[in-house]
């Protein structure tokens, strides 16, 4: 009983992991652009398809780190074109356009690599367990979470001592004033946008040697990923982080002891939250008003 | 005289309000312009326009003879304008020292080592965020903020309200002492007496218009306007000023 209940910790745990990265991704785009991305998770499908052709030619590991730039760049350009039209206006036409993007990306895998799910290997390496006792715990799942992690504090090691992260983190609140101090604007929220969609990519590339690829595996982790924001509180990304791994846990645990509610947990810790705290654990009041 | 700025005919709306009808002024390179007037005459709008952060709808903005009336906020900045907005508008989650760190790094003889001898108060509040300041803490780091940016023009909102007389007289004499630094300094102030104490021009607005405009000395030589204007009853005061 206790190794199934690690079992599941563990199992909720890299979940939770995959939630946080998503979910901080989104919360980025959100917080500095108001904009709600819902095809955050189009672009994970993209990163984990684009390191599958990748990957013949550079190798598991070349893919690993150029699929998620390559995400990244088209994410850059999507903002250029498309998103940046809609700063400022009503939150109903970003739902529309980027719901419509993910559709059209959802689609266009379809096309481009077929609507049959495609098995992606790993390096024999990662790819065994660790101890027997633990057969659950492979080296790729241990992979998966330090990678998750070292990206996480990467980040906030950027937002914290880089000009422009800083500044990302200046303009969360106040957006106007950045750009009175001769701060491109425009030209922040791009980046901003990108890192965010990297962050999607990255996790694309990871998601798939655990699970393969499939065209619509960007929607299972896009609702858990919108909770961890909700729960961690609107406008902190501690508490976005603290969001995934809480909810990814909890979805764990209950599998053990009532496997038909381990999808609804989530939604009932939003409920409890919203109830009792309803800026979040870490929300700052007022973030959106 | 070399105007570093020149405005003329703003007309400036808020959705469907009409708030700046016309507005002209120029400020001199090198000297205080103060733009005086009662709350509502459109002095923050004023700046807001010039700023491109409420951009005029008809008009000009000159800035060392570059039109930049129809630019984005940051294009000015970063030509040299430092503007320390209204309610300073400092950073409340970000340290004293991240505060520092927002504007652009324009060249020029203006760093954080050379702020914190001129603000030894914020070299020790440096890791304390913005939330946790006084009123003239604030105040002295929205000013910093500016000046980190190597302004050659200066536009200050505001800048003494809320703050206690002590701390007023400081925040003025920082003002004065950016003249001497070459800047060319364009103050929104209600406190009459202590902006034409150091001001070499001032205008008076009124309802979105002009309505006065001369050498500070001569208004405030004129101690029953003055006291009109002082006395911050509105309506009275700006019946009192002849229309130039």
């Amino acid at each position: 009983m206790s190794q199934l209940i690690l079992f599941n910790i563990t199992n909720g745990l890299i979940v939770g992991a995959f939630y946080a990265l998503m979910a901080i991704g989104l919360s980025l785009i959100l917080n500095l652009s108001g904009v709600i991305n819902f095809a955050h998770g189009g672009f994970l499908v993209i990163g984990g398809y684009l390191s599958y052709t990748l990957t013949p030619y550079l190798g598991f590991w070349g893919a690993l780190i150029v699929a998620p730039f390559l995400t990244a760049i088209i994410g850059w350009l999507v903002e250029r074109l498309l998103i940046r039209r809609v700063y400022g206006r009503d939150p109903l036409y970003s739902l529309l356009l980027t719901f419509g993007l993910a559709f059209i990306i959802e689609d266009g895998t379809r096309q481009i690599w077929g609507a049959q799910g495609l098995p992606v290997s790993v390096p024999a390496a990662l790819s065994k367990p660790l101890r027997y006792e633990f057969f659950f715990i492979t080296g790729y799942r241990l992979f998966m979470v330090a990678m998750v992690a070292v990206l996480i504090v990467l980040l906030f090691v950027l937002l914290r001592y880089t000009r422009s992260g800083i500044r990302v983190r200046a303009g969360t609140l106040d957006l106007e004033t950045v750009s009175a101090l001769g701060i491109n604007v425009r030209a922040l929220r791009s980046l901003n946008f990108s890192v965010g969609i990297f962050l999607a990519g990255f996790a694309g590339v990871l998601a798939a040697g655990q699970l393969g690829l499939d065209p619509n595996m960007g929607d299972g982790l896009l609702m858990p990923s919108f909770i961890a924001i909700i729960v961690g509180g609107v406008g902190s990304l501690t508490g976005t982080l603290l969001g995934g791994l809480l909810i990814g846990v909890a979805a764990g645990v209950t599998a053990v002891f009532f496997p038909s509610a381990s999808d609804a947990i989530m939604y009932v810790m939003m409920a409890i939250v919203l109830l009792v705290r309803p800026r979040g654990l870490l929300g700052e009041e007022g973030m959106l008003s | 005289m070399t105007a570093a700025l020149k405005a003329e005919g703003l007309h400036t709306f808020y959705g469907k309000s009409h708030i700046l009808h016309g507005v002209s002024l120029e400020a001199e390179e090198g000297k205080i312009t103060t733009l005086l007037g009662r709350n509502g005459a459109g002095k923050t709008t004023t700046l807001r326009s010039l700023m491109g952060l409420t951009p005029p709808r008809e008009g000009s903005v000159q800035i060392f003879g570059k039109e930049m009336a129809r630019w984005p906020s940051f294009r000015i900045a970063a030509e040299g304008v430092g503007f320390v907005p209204e309610g300073r508008r400092i950073f409340p989650n970000l340290t004293v020292e991240e505060n520092l760190k927002v504007p652009l790094e324009r060249p020029g003889p203006w760093t954080i080592e050379r702020i914190y001898k001129l603000f030894p108060r914020l070299e020790e509040r440096k890791l304390n965020r913005g939330r946790q300041l006084s009123g003239g803490e604030q105040e002295m780091l929205s000013i910093a903020r500016a000046l980190l940016l190597n302004p050659k023009i200066l536009m200050l909102d505001e800048p003494s309200q809320g703050l206690a007389p002590l701390i007023v007289r400081n925040v003025f004499e920082i003002v004065a002492q950016m003249r001497s630094e070459g800047i060319t300094v364009l103050l929104v102030e209600q406190n009459v007496r202590m902006s034409l104490e150091i001001a070499d021009y001032a205008y008076v607005l009124d309802d979105g218009a002009v309505i006065y405009s001369g050498p500070a000395k001569e208004l405030a030589a004129d101690e029953a306007r003055v006291q009109a204007m002082a006395g911050a009853s509105a309506e009275d005061w700006s019946d009192s000023l002849p229309h130039s």
